[in-house]
Order: C-alpha cells, then sequence, then structure tokens
C-alpha cells in the first residue's frame, strides 16, 4: 500500500497545488512584473515592458543604496551577535542548574511574543524621549539620548529588539548541547583537557549542525524584518532604518510601483538565495555531521 | 610547597560554589533585564500617564483600571472587543486548515512513494528560505482578481494547501521516527490508508500536531504585514491592525491605555505559552537537532 | 479442497532491480507451524511480508485457504501479523489494541466485547485490559500483540521475529508459551526467526533460506541429521558442524571410502554416485565426535588448544595432526578430564558423519534416511 503512487501523490496533491498556485507562480509572476512599469490602481494590461530598466534604475537611485546598505547592516550585527548570545546563555544554561526549567522559559518568552504589534509598541515606549530608559540614565544623572530622533541610534533599538529575541535560538543550541553524549567531556577530563579548550574542541564540533540550522533560518528571518522598523521607527529618521523589506512595501502598497517593488524583493531574494547557497555550499567544510547510529542496524533486513 | 598546594586544594574547594554563584548571577540579571519591558508593560497597563512617565518601577503606586476602560473603548466606534474577535475569525480557521493539511501532506512525504518525491521535497524547503516579499505583490493582484480584497480569505486559504514548509517538515520529522509496523499493524487489522492516518498516526503524534496548531496561533497573533495589505475597513481590523492604528491617534498623550490594551493583546499568547511551553521547545527542536 | 493453508508458486520479489526472492514454492499445511529460517538478508522476512500482503510479488502466487490471494488486501485475506517491535498502538489500552480490528470491520460492540475478554482470558491479560501498552512488560506487550492477531481468528497466523526483542529468560518462556497456544489453537503459523533454537523448538516444519532461495524444508531432525547441503548442515545445530577436507577414494552400495590427511576411512553411505571433483568434505557434528575409549578404534588424533566448560558439557577444542584446518569442536560430558596441549585421539560415529561434493552438496545420505519420505 505504501508503495502505492497513486495514493501518495493524492496526499501530497494539496502542496503541489498550493505551491504552483500561492508560490510558483507568483514567484514568476513577480520577476515578470519586475520587468514592467506596472502600477497598482492601473489594469495591468496597461502597464508597459520596459525591460531591466527597473534594475538600472536602482544604480540611480539613492534611497535603495540607503535601504541595502541599512539591511546588510541590521543583518551582520544582527546575527552574529543573536547566535552568540544565544550560544553563551545555552552553555551556561547547561550544567546541571536548579530552575533551568525557569530560566529556559523566562529566556523564551520574548522570542514567541517579540514578533507582535504590541512588543513592537512596547519597544516604542522604552526607547521614546520620555521613555523607559532615558527616565533610568535620567536617575543616574546621564542626560537622555533621543534613541528613534537620531539616525546613530534608531536602528541600534531595533536591533537591540531582534537580539532580545535570541530565546529560539538558544533553545535549539540547548537540545543540541543535550545530545552530545557525556562521556566525550569524561575522556577529555581524563585527557586533561581544560574547560575552555573541550569547548572549542568538543562543544563547538559537535554543535556546528545546530548551528548551521540557526544561521539560515536567522539570517533568512533577519532579511525580512520588517515590523520593526516599520512600527518602531518608520524606517527614519533620514532613511537609517529602512530595511529592504520596509522599502518594497512602501513602494508597492504606498506609491503603487508594483514593478519597481518587484524588482526590490527580487534583489532581496538574490540576495538571500546567495547567502543560503554560500552557507549550504560551505557546510561540507565546517560542519560536522556525526554518523547516524540509526543507520547501522536498520535496513538489512527489509 | 606543600603549603602552597594546600592552599591550592582550599581554594580550589570552593570553585563549584563560585562557579554556580557567577552562573546564577549572570543568568538572573540577564533575565530581569529582558523580562522588565514585559513587567514595565504590564504595570504600566495600571498605571495613570503621569506616574508612566515620572517612575521606572513597574509597580503602580496608584493603581488604576483608566487604561483598560478608555483603551477597551478605543478611538473607532468599534470596542476592543471587537479586534479581538476578528483576529480569532483569523486565527482559527487559519490554525485548524494549516494542522489539516500539514499533517496530510507530512503523511503522504513522510510514508509513500511518490513520482519526484525528491524535487517535491527540495521544494517544499525552498519555501521555508523563500522570502515572502518576492509573492506578495503577485498574490496580492491573484487576491484581487478573485474579488477577495478585504476579506479574511487572503489571510486562511492558502494555508489550505500545506504552504509552511516549516510546520509540514516538523511533523515529517516526528512521523519518520514512529516505528513503521505500527501503521502496518493498523493495515493488517483493516484499515486504509487514511485510517491509518487518522485513527493511529495522528493520534500518536498529537504532541507535534500541537506543536503546529501553537505555532502558526502565534505567528498568525503576531502576523501584522498580511492584514495590513489586505483588511481595509476598520471593522475587519484584527488587534495588530488595531493597535498600530492607536499608536498613531493617541500616542503622545495616552500610553497607559496603548498598554494596556498591548496587554490584552499579549494575553492570549502568554497564557498559552505558559501552558504548553514544552510543546514550543519541541517543536523547534524536533526540525533542528533530528534533522 | 486441499489440504495445504497456504501455497507459494513461483515466488519472486525485486526492490529497485534487486531480486529479494528468487523464486519460491511452498506448502503449508493445515495446522503446521513453519518455521522461516537464515541468516538476515535471506529473504525471510519479505517472503512473510509478502503472504501478509504488505508486499505485493514481482511475479508468482501466493494462495491461502485455496483462496488466490495474491493481490488482496492484507486484512481480506485470513492473516494476522504478530511483529518483532509488538507495533501495539501506544494511544490505546490493551483492550482497544485488541478490539481495533473488530472495530474496523464494524462488528457489534457487545460481541467485540465479549471476544476481547475471551482472548484476554486465554492470554492472561484480563488484569490488563485497561492499561496503555507504556505500562506493560515486554512479555506482557508480546501477549497483548498475539491476543490481537488471535481476536481476528485468522486463517494464518504470521510471526516477524516475535521474540528478538526480549531478553534471554524471557524468550525461552515465551517460546514454550507460544508452542503451548499454538497447540492449543491448531492454527496454522508461518514463523520467522534467525535464531536456529526457536526454530527447531518450535517448528512443524522449517525452510532454511538463503539469498532469496529455499535451501531445504523438512522437519526439524530431518534438516538436523540430513542436511542436503553445507548451508544447512552449518545453519543447523549449536555449535556448528565441523568442516574437514578429504578426496573420494571409491564407494560401494552403501559405503564410501575417503581418504583424509590422517589415513583413510570407511564412511555408511547410501546411493552415493562419484563427485564431479574428488576433492570433498567430512562433516563431523560435535556430538558424534568423542575421546576413544580403551580398546576402541581411533580415527583422529591431535592436540587439545582450548576447554570450555559450561558445566553440563564440555566443549573441546581439537587441532588435528596433519590436517589444514581450523580446530574443530568436540562436545564432551561435563566432568571430562582434558587438559591444555592434550594430545588426544578421537572416534567417529560413523553412521553420524556427513559428506559433501566440491559444491557443498551432501554426497548420498545415511543408511537410515529414506530420501522417498520428504
Amino acid at each position: 500500500m505504501f508503495n502505492d503512487k497513486k495514493i501518495g501523490s493524492l496526499y501530497v496533491a494539496p502542496f503541489v497545488i498550493g505551491f504552483l498556485l500561492f508560490t510558483a507562480f507568483p514567484f514568476v509572476a513577480s520577476f515578470v512584473l519586475s520587468l514592467t512599469d506596472a502600477q497598482l490602481q492601473d489594469q495591468l494590461g496597461s502597464a508597459n515592458f520596459t525591460g531591466i530598466q527597473n534594475y538600472t534604475e536602482m544604480g540611480r537611485d539613492a534611497t535603495f543604496q540607503k535601504s541595502l546598505g541599512v539591511t546588510f547592516f541590521y543583518v551582520f550585527i544582527t546575527v552574529p551577535l543573536k547566535l552568540a548570545f544565544a550560544l553563551f546563555i545555552a552553555v551556561v544554561l547547561n550544567f546541571k542548574l536548579r530552575a533551568i526549567g525557569f530560566f529556559r522559559t523566562a529566556y523564551y518568552l520574548p522570542s514567541i511574543l517579540g514578533g507582535s504589534v504590541a512588543i513592537a509598541i512596547v519597544w516604542r515606549f522604552v526607547f521614546a524621549g520620555d521613555g523607559l530608559i532615558n527616565q533610568a540614565l535620567e536617575m543616574i544623572g546621564i542626560t537622555g539620548v533621543n534613541w528613534l530622533g537620531e539616525p546613530n541610534t534608531a536602528m541600534f533599538s531595533i536591533i537591540l529588539l531582534r537580539l532580545w529575541q535570541f530565546g529560539s535560538a538558544m533553545v535549539v543550541f540547548l537540545a543540541g548541547l543535550k545530545a552530545i553524549p557525556e562521556d566525550l567531556y569524561e575522556a577529555a577530563d581524563l585527557d586533561g583537557a581544560s574547560r575552555l579548550r573541550q569547548f572549542w574542541m568538543i562543544t563547538l564540533p559537535l554543535l556546528t549542525p545546530v548551528l548551521f540550522f540557526n544561521f539560515i533560518m536567522q539570517i533568512v528571518q533577519a532579511f525580512q524584518e520588517f515590523n520593526g522598523p516599520y512600527i518602531i521607527t518608520g524606517g527614519g529618521p533620514l532613511k537609517s532604518s529602512y530595511l529592504l523589506p520596509l522599502m518594497i512595501y512602501e513602494e508597492g502598497f504606498k506609491y503603487f510601483n508594483l514593478g519597481y517593488s518587484s524588482a526590490l524583493s527580487w534583489v532581496l531574494f538574490v540576495i538571500i538565495a546567495v547567502f543560503t547557497a554560500i552557507a549550504f555550499w560551505s557546510q561540507k567544510h565546517w560542519v560536522f555531521y556525526a554518523q547516524d547510529r540509526e543507520d547501522k542496524n536498520g535496513g538489512a533486513q527489509k | 610547597m606543600s603549603q602552597s598546594a594546600t592552599a591550592d586544594a582550599g581554594w580550589r574547594k570552593h570553585l563549584p560554589v563560585i562557579n554556580a554563584f557567577m552562573r546564577y548571577g549572570i543568568l538572573i540579571i540577564i533575565g530581569f533585564m529582558m523580562l522588565y519591558p514585559l513587567f514595565w508593560m504590564i504595570g504600566g497597563s495600571f498605571k495613570n500617564n503621569q506616574e508612566i512617565f515620572s517612575s521606572i518601577g513597574f509597580i503602580p503606586k496608584e493603581p488604576t483600571l483608566d487604561g483598560f476602560k478608555k483603551g477597551w473603548e478605543t478611538s473607532t466606534e468599534y470596542t476592543f472587543a471587537t479586534y479581538l474577535i476578528n483576529t480569532m475569525k483569523i486565527v482559527v480557521p487559519k490554525v485548524i486548515v494549516t494542522v489539516i493539511s500539514s499533517v496530510i501532506v507530512a503523511y503522504g512525504f513522510a510514508r509513500f512513494a511518490i513520482p519526484g518525491r525528491k524535487l517535491l521535497f527540495a521544494l517544499l524547503m525552498a519555501t521555508v528560505l523563500l522570502p515572502k516579499s518576492v509573492l506578495l505583490i503577485p498574490q496580492y493582484l491573484m487576491f484581487r482578481e478573485f474579488g477577495w480584497l478585504d476579506t479574511y480569505l487572503p489571510l486562511i486559504a492558502p494555508q489550505a494547501f500545506a504552504v509552511e514548509g516549516f510546520f509540514v517538515f516538523m511533523i515529517i520529522q516526528f512521523m519518520r521516527s514512529l516505528p513503521m509496523e505500527m501503521e502496518e499493524a493498523a493495515v493488517m487489522d483493516g484499515c486504509n490508508s487514511f485510517q491509518v492516518l487518522t485513527l493511529v498516526v495522528a493520534p500518536v503524534i498529537l504532541p507535534a500536531i500541537i506543536s503546529v496548531a501553537l505555532f502558526q496561533f502565534m505567528w498568525s497573533m503576531n502576523d501584522f504585514l498580511q492584514p495590513l495589505i489586505y483588511l481595509s475597513s476598520v471593522e475587519k481590523y484584527p488587534v495588530a491592525l488595531a493597535l498600530k492604528m492607536s499608536i498613531d491617534v493617541t500616542e503622545a498623550t495616552s500610553w497607559n491605555e496603548i498598554l494596556a490594551m498591548s496587554t490584552i493583546a499579549l494575553a492570549p499568547s502568554l497564557i498559552l505559552f505558559f501552558v504548553a511551553q514544552r510543546y514550543f521547545v519541541e517543536g523547534i527542536t524536533s526540525g533542528a537537532v533530528k534533522g | 479442497m486441499t489440504s495445504s493453508s497456504v501455497r507459494l508458486s513461483a515466488v519472486t520479489k525485486s526492490f529497485n532491480g534487486t531480486d529479494v526472492i528468487k523464486g519460491v514454492s511452498l506448502d503449508v499445511k493445515k495446522g503446521e507451524l513453519v518455521v522461516f529460517v537464515g541468516p538476515s538478508g535471506c529473504g525471510k522476512s519479505t517472503l512473510l511480508r509478502l503472504i501478509a500482503g504488505l508486499e505485493t510479488p514481482t511475479s508468482g502466487e501466493i494462495i491461502i485457504a485455496d483462496k488466490d490471494v495474491t493481490y488482496a488486501h492484507p486484512s481480506k485475506r485470513g492473516v494476522a501479523m504478530v511483529f518483532q517491535s509488538y507495533a501495539l498502538y501506544p494511544h490505546m489500552t490493551v483492550e482497544d489494541n485488541i478490539a481495533f480490528a473488530l472495530k474496523i470491520q464494524g462488528r457489534p460492540k457487545a460481541e467485540i466485547r465479549a471476544k476481547v475478554h475471551e482472548v484476554a482470558e486465554i492470554l492472561q491479560l484480563d488484569h490488563l485490559l485497561q492499561r496503555r501498552p507504556k505500562a506493560l512488560s515486554g512479555g506482557q506487550r508480546q501477549r497483548v500483540a498475539i491476543g490481537r492477531a488471535i481476536v481476528r481468528e485468522p486463517d494464518v497466523f504470521l510471526f516477524d521475529e516475535p521474540l528478538s526483542n526480549l531478553d534471554a529468560s524471557l524468550r525461552g518462556q515465551m517460546r514454550v508459551e507460544i508452542a503451548r497456544l499454538h497447540r492449543k489453537l491448531g492454527a496454522t503459523s508461518v514463523y520467522v526467526t534467525h535464531d536456529q533454537v526457536e526454530a527447531m523448538t518450535l517448528a512443524d516444519k522449517i525452510v532454511v533460506l538463503r539469498a532469496g532461495l529455499v535451501e531445504q524444508v523438512g522437519s526439524p531432525m530431518t534438516l538436523y541429521r540430513h542436511p542436503a547441503n553445507l548451508f544447512v548442515a552449518g545453519f543447523i545445530g549449536s555449535p556448528r558442524m565441523n568442516i574437514l577436507p578429504a578426496t573420494f577414494a571409491g564407494s560401494t552400495a552403501d559405503s564410501v571410502r575417503i581418504q583424509t590427511a590422517q589415513g583413510s576411512l570407511i564412511i555408511p553411505r547410501k546411493d552415493v554416485s562419484k563427485p564431479a571433483s574428488d576433492k570433498i568434505q567430512l562433516g563431523l557434528r560435535p556430538e558424534s565426535l568423542s575421546l576413544t575409549a580403551p580398546g576402541a578404534e581411533a580415527h583422529l588424533t591431535g592436540y587439545v588448544t582450548l576447554i570450555e566448560r559450561l558445566g553440563g558439557e564440555t566443549f573441546a577444542y581439537v587441532t588435528l595432526k596433519e590436517f589444514d584446518c581450523e580446530p574443530i569442536i568436540i562436545k564432551l560430558d561435563g566432568e571430562t578430564a582434558v587438559h591444555n596441549h592434550q594430545e588426544v585421539a578421537l572416534t567417529i560415529e560413523l553412521k553420524r558423519a556427513h559428506l559433501f561434493d566440491a559444491d557443498d552438496q551432501a554426497l548420498g545420505h545415511a543408511p537410515d534416511f529414506d530420501p522417498a519420505q520428504v
């Protein structure tokens, strides 16, 4: 029965239909649109084919270049810091401490809530001119900073919001750490390896598959950041937090330039594709996959 | 020589205590800083506006329900209840169709010989990595053609086709960890493949199904961009849009109202998280560690 | 109406171009317990799954209770299966596990209840009916798995290595229980195992498989006494049969003269035709060798190199003089006084000796064996 291709195809059919209709078709259509000057308010038939003009336009568009720059800045700061912090806390938590469950809950909670509008609003209040942080600074005699009003610090508040959500990466690291057999450390102790050395020689190599997973997920997520800048800073001031997804949204739904917006989204797609491709290609050089134990047993009989 | 050795040993004897002390210290300080914004939000809901601006403590000195009362009224013609109900009208059907479609598709991938299976699986995984903004405009135009603008259909309908590869992958991982013999026993007992799925497999992987439901619930509660694009009538707004609208209107003055409504908006997620925390942990780790 | 309950004719099965079953024909008589044995990868499990309907054959026919079921759904063949891992439904109680097949068939509730309780009584599961599988011991789970099969009153029971997940002592106990149950229910059964002890003790008939082909079919004692080839001889019996090189030196109507490194031997053997090659193999089971008693004839001599004392019996490893082969194992009485490096003379119980030609096929047969019987 399980070899029956007809039955199997039936189960997968919803995905195939959904993929064609809601993913493959829009994916191709967005590329086609990116070669036109389509406008949201017009009938699609009235759009003109403009070739790669939308793409060459980006070369002259200072806003795009600014947006691209801050997007890379945001991703390159957020992802490594978040992973490092998540790993650090996971390692601290991974000792037989009491109340580990409590701490894990406390640290994981922001990841679950952090994407919401409500939290973004709270963040906006925390960093506002008369918000929590400036009030706290005032108490210790430091004059507050206009966090969201200064180009240098606006992005900082968004990065901090996403760092605050390190919990999901941490939980994945924790599970990875738990999967490392205790006897490896005992053997290393007998060999006289220091704790730090054990971390570099045992923990980190065995954790690379999990690190790889977290890295991919965080990169993909970070490049798509929208809620934070939209609600906290609106992309400003002076476009200093104008991340690409925000620009794609505004070009399409505020300025109605569907063609240009689609072209921007394809640039974002290519960037993410290149990063994931590099990650997948490079994993054979740095990701260490332990041999799957189950492979040895199964398979012989059936 | 021997003296310094004993002194050294004495110091080392206390090492675990110092070690634990440091660990707890780090964990408690970071944990407190992390949760403080949440405490401050909840506390602020019960403060009056002056107190929010004058004290950074989170325990209100003169607790008041003003923020909740006024916030609940909202600046629109609808109360906050309307937005909460709207949110549920989106989230509940979305969760249900996501679970059903993901389980069915995952079963096909996990257990059946399918023509082109490797390619299909690769496509499934690619959807996880594909930035949603590439699809945004064509999907919008498509739903406009369907006449679905300003309805909940664009938010719900695609989910009936297992479009979230992450969920399908998660369930596939759980299914693959089940012994095949159990399903074969069910076949021997007279089940057709759909009965095997509904009577045997689904109940056994219930934890995974709950994980998927919870994640989809949270993600849908948090979803902002999609409702922003597709919904134009205020009466159909979910909480996320209503909150955004309220800061645009009343931010300068009524922080307590907004904090109170934020607290209410987060309450369902908070409660679910504390009740069902282990399913979140299982869900997010199953894809990463087993795979 | 024939007396056979399961009949396979020329069944083959290949997975992705690899032939796993290469043409098996077989009869299982009504009420018989047939055991498939063989090393892992021999196709015994696949053969069982073909009978169960979990796989469909590439070619050939499968007939159960006179119905062609080659392509029938597993539940429509009148078979029930006990799996290696028990495959109990973890979310159901013992009662629901046993009742599941009947519920799927849509039988009335009262009937299901009565049947489940009847089965539970047979298997002494009455007091466990409301438990989940997780709360049961290995042996209890095994009994539930058997109960799930019994309740369907199948024409044929299929067992797929049902005891291999149990520890040694429990395995022995369950083996006896299955034998008793089989006698009580008198149901046709096909049983797969890689354990030749299980095969010997349970089977009415053993089917020895290798690489997708049947090597020999027969009662346990037939296979033990008269293996058709070197593979069966090696697989049945523990410790394994000793194999010594020899050359064919002529035969009469009821004996064969062979030449070994230590001289010539006359082996009682019937129906021996001259083999294609003079190189042949002498097979001696450990129990058909003994230390030469005073006055008796010595057939072989050598040195003891290792002694294993199991208490009731002793195995001595003897390196034979002149021979170019592994040390042979002989089975001695537990108290036998032997020591390492001792030079020993051995006597062969000649009518229990086996001969195989260069192609590993049995050369003739023992004088007390009638090939027409099989």
